[in-house]
C-alpha cells in the first residue's frame, strides 16, 4: 500500500532562483503534516507543484502510485487533492453557498444534489446564516473558511492549506485551528497545513516538515523539531544563537 | 442564482407581468400590420435579433467573463453555411439553420480552443484578430463568391403557415412574418440559456470568471470551459445569421462581417446588465429603437449626413454607461415595484 502523498527529491527553479531542491515528503493518510519555514523558504512553491499549478523541474510527486508531477490543477483535485490559497481565490461576485456548489460539481453533473450538499458543509464549518452573502462581502477570517468549504466540496482525500490562519485575529485563528482539528477529527482527512506561525502549527500538526531556502532542514514530531538547533537558527538567525 | 419567484402576492405580481411582457411581444407588430406602418415591424425584428444575439454574448462576456470582440463571425459561417446548403442542396430554412448552428459550433471549438490560453485583454485581442482574418476570407473565397456574395431566391406565394416553415415570405407579410420567426428564435435563446444558467455550466462559467485559479483548483478545466461558453455563444450567433441571411435574401461579407454585429449586442449586454439574463434583452429593447428613431428622424432633413444621428445616439450609451456602470438592470427595480404596489418588501427579494 504506497503512501497517500510522496514528495521524491522535488526540484523547482525560477531563473537562477532554486525555490526547491530535492525536497522529499511522505503523507500518510489521516495524518496532519505542519510544513514550516521561515518567508522564502519555498512551502508555497512545493504547494503549488503538489497542486499541479506548478511542475517540478525535476522529481517526482505521486498521490496513492499515481504519477501527478505533470498533472494539471484539475485533474489533480479530481485524483483527490484540495487546496486553499495564501491569497484567498473565492468567486467574488458569486454567494457563498453558490461558491461551494462550484466545488460540489465535482463529484456530481447536477445542481440539486451538489447544492443540498453544500448546505451539510456550509453548516459543518460554520458559515450557516451567511449563505447568500456575496463572497466579496466576507471577512477575511470568512473568506479563509469558505475556500475551506469549497474545498471539502469537492471531497478530497487530501487538503493543502496555505496560510489558512495568517492575517487573523488571535480569536479567529482559535477558530481556525478547531475547524481543522474538526475537519480532521469528523472527515478523517490528511492535511497539510503550510505556515510560518510556529505557535499555530506546533499544537495542530502530527508531524512538522521544515523548509529553510528551499532545502528539507529537517522533520519530526513538533516537540524535537521547536528543541532543533538549526530550526531555531533559520527562523531567529545567528545573533540570537550566540547570545544564548 | 436567479431566485424562483417569491410566494404570495409579489410572485402573483411577477407572473402577471411575465404573461404581460409575452402578449405585448406576440401582439406588438399586429397594429402596424393593420395600419401599414410595417417599418416598426422590422424595428421590433431587429430588437429581437439583437436581444438574441446579446444574450448569446453575455454567455461569453458576462458569465464566463471573457470579452469576445469578434462573435460576428459565427453570425457569418451561420448566414453562409445556411445560404449555401439552401442554394445548392435546396435544404428546408429550418434544416438549414440546424446545420449552420453545427458547422459554426465546430468551427468555433477549432479556433477557440487555442486562444483559451490567453486571457483578460489578450483574449479579447485574439478574437479581434479572428474577426479581421474573417474578412479578407469573406470577400475573395471563391466558394462563397467572395464579395459578389450569395443570392436566395425570392419566394413566390404561399401564406403565413408556410412561411414561417420555410423562412419564405411573398410581399406584404414579410416584416410580420420575420418578427414571429425572430420571436420564435429569441424564446429558444431565452430557454436554453435560462437551462445552462441554472445547470453546472452557468456555475462553472462564473467561477472561472471570478478566479481561474481558484476555479482550476477546485477541478474546473478553464479552457475546456471557455472553449463551451464561446461555442453557445457561436450557436446563438449562427441562428441569428440565418435567420438575417433568410430576411435579406442575400449573404454579403462586408454586411454579414459588419462591426454591428460585435457592438449592438455587446452593448445591449452591457447597458442592460452584464451577466444577468434579461440585462441583453431590456438593452437591445432601448437601444435598437433608438437607433433606428435617429435614424429615421435626424438621417434626414436639414442635418442629414452629418451623423447628428450617432453622435446622440453615442451620448445616450454613454450617459447610460457612466450613470449605471453595471447596467440597468442593477436598479432598485423590485423595491420601486413594491412601493408601486404600496407596500414595502417582507424581505430583500434577490434577482
Amino acid at each position: 500500500m504506497p503512501a497517500l502523498l510522496e514528495v521524491e527529491a522535488c526540484t523547482k527553479h525560477f531563473g537562477g532562483l532554486v525555490a526547491n531542491r530535492d525536497v522529499s515528503l511522505v503523507i500518510e493518510p489521516g495524518e496532519i503534516v505542519g510544513l514550516i519555514g521561515p518567508n522564502g523558504a519555498g512551502k508555497t512553491t512545493l504547494f503549488n507543484c503538489i497542486s499541479g499549478a506548478l511542475h517540478p523541474d525535476s522529481g517526482r510527486i505521486r498521490l496513492q502510485g499515481v504519477d501527478i508531477s505533470r498533472a494539471r490543477p484539475e485533474r489533480v483535485c479530481r485524483l483527490g487533492i484540495a487546496r486553499t490559497w495564501q491569497v484567498v481565490r473565492s468567486f467574488g461576485r458569486m454567494t457563498v453557498l453558490e461558491n461551494v456548489i462550484c466545488g460540489a460539481l465535482r463529484r456530481t453533473n447536477r445542481v440539486g444534489p451538489a447544492h443540498a450538499r453544500a448546505l451539510e458543509l456550509i453548516a459543518f464549518t460554520g458559515l450557516a446564516g451567511k449563505e447568500d452573502t456575496p463572497a466579496a462581502g466576507l471577512t477575511l477570517a470568512d473568506k479563509k473558511r469558505l475556500e475551506i468549504t469549497r474545498a471539502l466540496a469537492t471531497s478530497p482525500r487530501l487538503l493543502l492549506l496555505d496560510e489558512a490562519m495568517s492575517g487573523l485575529t488571535p480569536i479567529e485563528t482559535a477558530a481556525a485551528v478547531e475547524l481543522v482539528r474538526r475537519i480532521h477529527r469528523e472527515l478523517g482527512l490528511a492535511i497539510c497545513v503550510v505556515e510560518h506561525v510556529m505557535e499555530v502549527v506546533m499544537p495542530l500538526s502530527h508531524r512538522v516538515v521544515v523548509l529553510d531556502h528551499g532545502e528539507k532542514l529537517t522533520e519530526g514530531p513538533p516537540a524535537e523539531v521547536a528543541r532543533d538547533e538549526r530550526v531555531i537558527t533559520a527562523y531567529l538567525g545567528d545573533r540570537y544563537r550566540a547570545r544564548g | 442564482m436567479a431566485a424562483s419567484s417569491p410566494p404570495g402576492r409579489a410572485g402573483r405580481a411577477q407572473q402577471v407581468a411575465w404573461v404581460l411582457a409575452a402578449l405585448v411581444a406576440i401582439l406588438y407588430p399586429i397594429p402596424f400590420e393593420q395600419s401599414g406602418y410595417v417599418y416598426y415591424e422590422t424595428v421590433g425584428f431587429l430588437v429581437l435579433l439583437n436581444a438574441m444575439l446579446g444574450i448569446g454574448w453575455n454567455i461569453i462576456g458576462g458569465w464566463a467573463g471573457q470579452f469576445d470582440f469578434g462573435p460576428n463571425i459565427f453570425f457569418a459561417t451561420g448566414a453562409y453555411t445556411a445560404a449555401l446548403l439552401s442554394i445548392h442542396f435546396g435544404w428546408n430554412a429550418w434544416l438549414a439553420l440546424l446545420g449552420a448552428v453545427v458547422v459554426s459550433v465546430i468551427i468555433c471549438a477549432a479556433v477557440t480552443y487555442p486562444i483559451t490560453r490567453l486571457r483578460g485583454h489578450y483574449f479579447a485581442i485574439a478574437t479581434v484578430a479572428m474577426w479581421m482574418i474573417a474578412q479578407p476570407i469573406g470577400a475573395t473565397w471563391e466558394l462563397i463568391n467572395g464579395s459578389r456574395g450569395l443570392f436566395l431566391p425570392v419566394a413566390t406565394g404561399g401564406g403565413f403557415v408556410h412561411g414561417m416553415l420555410t423562412m419564405e415570405f411573398a410581399g406584404r407579410g414579410k416584416g410580420l412574418g420575420f418578427y414571429y420567426l425572430a420571436l420564435v428564435l429569441f424564446a429558444l435563446t431565452v430557454w436554453g440559456a435560462r437551462a445552462a444558467e441554472r445547470s453546472k455550466l452557468g456555475f462553472y462559467f462564473r467561477a472561472v470568471r471570478d478566479d481561474q485559479e481558484g476555479a482550476e483548483g477546485i477541478g474546473i478545466d478553464s479552457r475546456l470551459y471557455k472553449v463551451i461558453a464561446r461555442c453557445l455563444m457561436a450557436a446563438i450567433f449562427a441562428a441569428g445569421g440565418v435567420l438575417y441571411c433568410f430576411w435579406a435574401l442575400a449573404v454579403f461579407p462586408d454586411q454579414v462581417l459588419e462591426v454591428n454585429w460585435n457592438i449592438l449586442p455587446m452593448m445591449a449586454a452591457v447597458v442592460g446588465g452584464l451577466g444577468r439574463l434579461w440585462g441583453p434583452v431590456l438593452g437591445s429593447i432601448i437601444l435598437i429603437p433608438i437607433s433606428q428613431l435617429m435614424t429615421a428622424t435626424l438621417g434626414a432633413g436639414p442635418l442629414a449626413g452629418r451623423g447628428i444621428d450617432l453622435i446622440i445616439y453615442g451620448a445616450v450609451i454613454m450617459l447610460i454607461a457612466g450613470w449605471r456602470p453595471n447596467g440597468l438592470l442593477s436598479l432598485p427595480w423590485e423595491r420601486w415595484a413594491a412601493r408601486l404596489l404600496g407596500r414595502a418588501p417582507a424581505q430583500p427579494v434577490k434577482s
